[in-house]
């Protein structure tokens, strides 16, 4: 696959714009799946991924033999999350959501019984993760996000961050504890 | 060993955590409470359900952006693209152009040898050293007017002040000294305070307001200007000499 990449490329950059669409149709899902974790919305995340093929196709002399192109094209895309998620309106929104009253954040534990009520209960969880998930810095967020959900490793996401790898650790660790503190209530201990 | 903090809590978690830090959760109560709550809280955090994207996801994708997209231009293949004789041709023609240098620089040299070399001391200063000079002092001549007149604010200007002020430092090092060793103490004079503006200018991080009006003032920007008009209105062999000639031998 990855020599196929490089053949691929070889062609966009002789001239063939029409082989990059091989490119795009192998990675787009996989491109979308990382910027909806990141950015958390539908919207946003066709927007980076639009943005991540385009940047790809301006740099696309600069990729390197030695990885392939999904993994290229995976770190821009993360990189395209970060820039839109560490826009100021965001991060404006997000301290917006810090004013709000704490108290009106705790919900309610949900039980094991499977009720209308659970389900209900299960929906405000999911909601508070969410909120706190939110309430983390771009770069905390997207660390925990690509350790925790996508299960890269720390030199991964320190390579991916443009940071040292324990920086990368620390942003892990930060994100850990503030959704801990933020999810205490929901478990009923700390 | 203490016992185990959150961090090493989290390494164990991820499966990257130290065989001490390991072991020592299996030997202690109170960790191994603390770690299956740190657990229980981490896998609560389940990720959350993405969208799914059919097959036809892809081609969505692309044509979306395929109108966005400039075709690269088809590059020259390189030495790889020619053929094997192409290559011999223009190997036997480089190998003809250098015999023929060497033959011609050899008879040249010769020649060369066996003439006393009149012309050179009848014009002390050659005609294209001074051309070469002239042309640097021009080129000082519009930094420094550009830099008394330099607007912090414009960014894209001051760069291209840096960037001119790099480029003219080095052959204005290279002036200074031949003007130094050829016996022109003010031509040398004049460069070398030229080069302590230029050093300035070059190496200045921002090049903010504060920053150019210090380089006018303390280094006297307009004064060197003045020096620079001089030297430029200096005709060789004007004041009799060679060394009063505005040529340096480089």
């Amino acid at each position: 696959m990855q020599g196929n990449d490089h053949s691929i490329v070889r062609a966009v950059l002789a001239g063939d714009k029409d082989a990059y669409g091989t490119l795009v149709r192998a990675n787009s899902a996989a491109v979308f799946r990382v910027a909806f974790r990141i950015a958390g919305n539908e919207a946003d995340a066709e927007e980076i991924v639009q943005e991540t093929f385009l940047r790809a196709y301006q740099r696309l002399e600069k990729f390197e033999q030695r990885s392939t192109f999904g993994t290229w094209v995976y770190r821009i895309a993360v990189n395209c999350a970060l820039n839109r998620m560490g826009r100021p309106e965001i991060e404006a929104e997000y301290r917006h959501g810090e004013e709000s009253d704490p108290e009106a954040r705790t919900v309610q534990v949900a039980t094991q019984d499977a009720d209308p009520e659970r389900v209900l209960l299960g929906r405000e969880v999911s909601a508070a993760q969410e909120m706190a998930m939110q309430r983390l810095t771009a770069t905390e967020k997207c660390a925990f996000v690509l350790r925790h959900l996508e299960e890269r490793s720390m030199s991964e996401i320190a390579e991916v961050l443009g940071v040292a790898p324990n920086a990368a650790k620390q942003a892990v660790f930060r994100a850990v504890q503030k959704l801990r503190r933020e999810l205490a209530p929901l478990r009923g201990n700390a | 060993m203490n016992h185990l903090s959150e961090e090493e809590q989290l390494d164990i978690y991820y499966e990257e955590g130290s065989e001490a830090a390991k072991a020592h959760l299996k030997g202690c109560r109170e960790c191994s409470g603390e770690y299956a709550k740190f657990k229980r809280s981490l896998d609560a955090i389940k990720p959350e359900h993405v969208p799914q994207r059919g097959p036809e996801y892809g081609d969505c994708v692309w044509q979306a952006l395929r109108p966005q997209l400039i075709p690269y231009e088809k590059k020259a293949a390189g030495w790889r693209g020619w053929s094997w004789w192409k290559i011999a041709t223009a190997t036997a023609a480089c190998m003809a152009l250098l015999t023929a240098a060497f033959i011609g620089g050899r008879y040249w040299e010769n020649s060369k040898r066996s003439q006393p070399d009149l012309a050179a001391n009848a014009q002390p200063q050659p005609r294209v050293v001074v051309v070469v000079l002239t042309d640097h002092l021009d080129r000082t001549e519009r930094l420094l007017v550009q830099l008394n007149h330099a607007d912090a604010g414009d960014k894209a200007e001051n760069a291209q002040l840096q960037s001119e002020a790099r480029e003219l430092l080095a052959s204005n090092r290279l002036y200074r000294v031949s003007a130094s060793n050829e016996g022109d103490p003010a031509l040398a004079g004049a460069l070398d305070r030229l080069e302590r503006v230029l050093v300035e200018v070059a190496n200045d991080p921002h090049l903010s307001a504060a920053d150019l009006d210090r380089v006018r003032k303390d280094m006297n920007t307009n004064g060197i200007l003045f020096e620079v008009r001089v030297l430029l209105a200096r005709k060789p062999n004007q004041e009799g000499g060679p060394t009063s000639a505005k040529g340096v031998t480089i």
